[in-house]
């Protein structure tokens, strides 16, 4: 492993944690940063809502996103397991555990995955999540990588009490459901800027972090303020599209 | 598991709405709510736009007076909920954090009678459509549970909410929804529907919420899944009309 990426990672981690957190950014990251540092080939993310059910809340790749979409869909596959056992699972070699996944083992090698590592995101007694990752090639997993694996799911769960008293478990509660509704807003965003710009979902979230960190602002109060239309985002203008203005229209806020 | 417990939830909210014998509104869901989750009471604030919220309905005098000093005081639990987009859960009002937050409003509510107050955004995204708050007169967090099952109602009121929108004249007549019967369960809400939500507002020249409930009516107009029109979208294999005729899908 890379100790100088590894020590970056963690200064940007906290430094990330400071100011203009934003939790969807930052798990993002903490998923992009998870494939450089260990070696695994994909990350994926999942939090359990309340309302109960796992949501992909980050992933490194469109492919990840899709494989935890279809766990929770068919409701099967190690990451699953993981959440509920809040143990460890690791899957060395998919196609030898067909059997025990019956749809989730074919699913992964059609998306190139061969070997799975799902660390749980615990908060004392609670498990929250899930931190997914996956590898093309089958093998057992390192174990310092598994550390680290570890130590980065445990600073995505910490980060969800971020801001707040740690006490409550009202807090935790307030800031995942945030977290998820701050997850649509970026992708109603995307689908907008996409559209405006004719540039694919990818190319728009990236756009739209670029833009958040550019203007030093949440990620998830661009993606509002864009799709309210008070932001038209003019600076963002990739070669050759021609965006259209947004026609202003005031926020977007109920009073109570 | 998800999908059998919103339906529950709907079956409440219905039974609430067959009661006074008038369409399903976000009203009947605020009602609902209350012995559901075992609350004292709660009160619905509908807001469109950037037009001020209107209080919809307040289940008992201790609610409609909870509502009014949070106007009277201009803090509180539903208003931190509506600017911050997440729900507001506070289970002690005594507690310092609480009356620290609140300085007014805090002593104002155990005063008339609440230990313990949730507020609830009735939101999808960017979609903010008003408040939904529950209170009760003992201290102490919502379960797991009733958590869960206060965000289902608060769900389901958004979309009664935004069907009130789509069709003014009818009101939601037939509680129309989904394809189903009932309103499309949020939680197994796919990224591609946010996203040509988003799309939508380009293509057509709207506001989000509208986009949106174009999105829907088109679903049921022809019968389609929101998740598999939705990804047709994405995909820009199919653009939808600018203009639609509203009486066109209420013969579909």
């Amino acid at each position: 492993m890379d100790g100088k990426l590894l020590s970056d990672t963690f200064v940007e981690l906290t430094d990330t944690m400071v100011v203009g957190f934003d939790v969807i950014d930052f798990m993002h990251m903490l998923t992009n940063r998870s494939v450089q540092l260990l070696d695994v080939s994909a990350a994926g993310l999942l939090l359990a809502d309340p309302r109960g059910e796992l949501r992909v809340v980050a992933a490194s790749s469109e492919a990840a996103r899709l494989l935890e979409l279809f766990q929770i869909q068919n409701d099967e596959g190690p990451c699953l397991e993981c959440f509920r056992s809040g143990q460890p699972v690791q899957v060395a070699d998919l196609t030898a555990l067909a059997h025990r996944w019956p749809q989730f083992a074919p699913a992964a090698g059609r998306a190139g995955f061969r070997a799975v590592q799902a660390l749980p995101m615990r908060l004392r007694e609670q498990v929250i999540g899930a931190l997914n990752l996956f590898r093309t090639a089958p093998g057992t997993f390192d174990t310092a990588d598994i550390r680290v694996g570890q130590a980065l799911a445990d600073v995505a769960t910490i980060s969800l009490l971020q801001e707040r008293n740690m006490r409550h478990s009202d807090t935790l509660n307030e800031q995942l459901q945030t977290a998820l509704n701050s997850r649509v807003i970026i992708e109603q965003a995307k689908g907008k800027l996409a559209e405006r710009l004719g540039v694919d979902m990818d190319q728009a979230f990236s756009l739209l972090r670029e833009s958040a960190r550019t203007s030093n602002r949440r990620l998830s109060d661009l993606a509002q303020a864009f799709v309210d239309g008070t932001d038209a985002l003019a600076g963002l203008n990739p070669a050759g599209a021609q965006p259209r203005p947004a026609a202003p229209r005031p926020p977007r806020r109920p009073g109570s | 598991m998800t999908d059998s417990r919103s339906a529950r939830v709907w079956s409440l909210v219905a039974a609430q709405a067959a009661r006074h014998g008038g369409p399903v509104s976000a009203a009947d869901a605020c009602v609902a709510a209350v012995a559901a989750v075992d609350v004292t009471g709660a009160w619905l604030i509908a807001a469109r736009g950037a037009e001020p919220g209107h209080l919809m309905r307040v289940t008992d005098k201790a609610s409609e007076l909870l509502a009014e000093l949070q106007v009277t005081l201009g803090e509180g639990p539903g208003r931190d909920a509506a600017a911050s987009g997440g729900p507001v859960l506070a289970s002690d009002l005594d507690e310092t954090e609480a009356v620290r937050r609140w300085p007014a409003f805090a002593p104002a509510a155990r005063e008339a009678g609440a230990a313990a107050i949730f507020a609830f955004p009735l939101q999808l995204g960017a979609i903010r459509t008003g408040v939904m708050s529950l209170y009760r007169v003992r201290s102490g967090p919502l379960s797991a549970f009733q958590l869960g099952d206060a965000l289902i109602f608060a769900d389901t009121a958004t979309l009664l909410l935004l069907d009130a929108q789509g069709h003014p004249a009818r009101a939601a007549g037939s509680a129309r929804a989904g394809p189903g019967g009932q309103p499309a369960n949020l939680t197994r809400h796919r990224a591609e529907i946010d996203q040509a939500t988003g799309m939508l507002t380009e293509q057509l020249g709207v506001g989000i919420a509208e986009a949106f409930i174009r999105l829907r009516a088109y679903a049921y107009a022809h019968d389609r899944g929101l998740s598999d029109l939705a990804r047709d979208i994405v995909a820009r294999r199919l653009r939808l009309p600018s203009d639609p005729d509203p009486r066109k899908d209420a013969q579909a």
